[in-house]
């Protein structure tokens, strides 16, 4: 079974009167509602005793007093150093983090701005022209030994190797055409 | 020579908390101090009566001021130090207290290092120990939130402004706890004449709720 109350709504205001520190004006309004009304005259009358008894029983506790020293604190606190308080004191330390940081962007940039620039440089190489210079280059023996060994077996069988000197003003055999290489001139 | 009050902060400063915290900021350790000398008791006594443990209590002074220590920045001078730190001491407070399934100490044993220097006749004192812990039982037994308002206001002795500040919620809210809780405490103690509380009335009741009255009428299925 519900049972649903119509108390009245000054009934909290008449419950902390000692409380919520009315004004005159307030407290002779409220004293003049519970003069017709039974519910706030009950409150008003036995809201007293309970804060008297309230306060009653916290009186011994509110006399306790603790010995703790500040010192405690700054222990629990920890050195403080002079440069916390003083913010000129700090300055050196705040443009040695800057440097770090502008050296640690400027880094960042440039592996990202390198890594760019070689993506945009390969692209265009695939469409570049034939360049004369490098297939001369290419066409060079080898300095090392064994890498010339292997690329005169790469090498078809030239026509140079085969002639030898003039002799007399004439050639001692029927010339043949030289083998055009990549590089060689037209 | 003559001491200078001003400067020893176990004496009591006269400079307000504004300027104190505003001292304590530029490097001032007496201006701390003093601000510690004058809410020390009263964030211990909240500790107290919330964890019921001294130790305890103590720890929650020591951390709540190191806290304001490491905080002196971000302050605001302007706004009143006292619910900040009250505000830091409940949930400091609340941290340390023990889990659910461990049996606390009552609030009056608290109470009891002081209860032994009370004068009077014996029987006087036993009386008002015991009319003391039938009140704190009865404060025990209320709810968390209930209880905190109840402490903040009658052991600690702020206004419901600064409760509302404290417990972080509006002033409504507050007497709205504050009401309930004497309420309950009227009621548990109206028990005991020897306090002088009657019982509180009855409340005007309208009678029980009428079953609503079903105006449609309920289709049946088709057999």
């Amino acid at each position: 079974m519900k049972l649903f109350s119509r108390g009245c709504e000054s009934r909290q205001a008449a419950y902390l009167v000692g409380a919520d520190r009315l004004g005159a004006r307030e407290r002779i309004a409220l004293e003049a509602h519970a003069a017709s009304c039974t519910e706030c005259a009950d409150a008003l009358r036995n809201s007293r005793p309970v804060e008297v008894a309230l306060r009653g029983a916290f009186a011994p506790l509110r006399e306790r007093r603790t010995m703790i020293a500040p010192g405690r604190v700054r222990l629990a606190v920890g050195p403080r150093s002079v440069a916390a308080t003083n913010p000129w004191l700090r300055a050196p330390r705040f443009f040695g983090r800057l440097a770090e940081v502008s050296v640690m962007v400027g880094v960042t940039l440039f592996a990202v701005g390198t890594s760019l620039d070689s993506m945009t440089r390969q692209a265009p190489s695939t469409t570049t022209t034939h360049s004369v210079v490098r297939d001369y280059f290419r066409a060079q023996p080898p300095p090392g030994e064994i890498d010339y060994v292997r690329w005169l077996s790469l090498l078809k069988v030239d026509a140079s190797s085969t002639a030898s000197d003039p002799v007399g003003g004439g050639f001692d055999y029927d010339p043949v055409e030289f083998a055009k290489g990549p590089g060689a001139p037209r | 020579m003559k001491l200078d009050a001003r400067r020893d902060p176990a004496v009591g400063d006269s400079r307000t908390d504004h300027d104190l915290v505003y001292a304590a900021r530029d490097g001032d350790t007496i201006a701390f101090d003093a601000l510690f000398y004058r809410y020390r008791d009263g964030i211990f006594r909240l500790g107290l009566a919330i964890t019921k443990d001294p130790s305890a209590a103590e720890e929650i002074v020591v951390d709540t001021f190191a806290r304001a220590h490491r905080a002196l920045a971000r302050l605001e001078p302007d706004a009143s130090l006292r619910p900040w730190l009250y505000r830091v001491a409940v949930n400091l407070s609340y941290n340390r207290r023990p889990r659910k399934g461990l049996v606390l100490s009552s609030l009056d044993d608290a109470v009891d290092e002081a209860l032994a220097n009370e004068d009077g006749s014996p029987s006087h004192v036993a009386e008002r120990a015991e009319l003391r812990r039938l009140v704190l039982g009865a404060v025990d037994e209320l709810g968390p939130k209930h209880r905190l308002v109840v402490v903040l206001h009658y052991l600690n002795g702020l206004n419901l402004t600064e409760i509302a500040e404290v417990v972080d919620c509006p002033v409504g809210t507050v007497k709205s706890r504050l009401h309930y809780a004497l309420r309950r405490l009227r009621t548990h103690l109206a028990a005991h004449p020897e306090l002088g509380i009657e019982p509180s009335r009855p409340l005007i009741a309208t009678g029980p709720r009428a079953p609503k009255r079903v105006t449609a009428p309920v289709p049946l299925e088709a057999e």
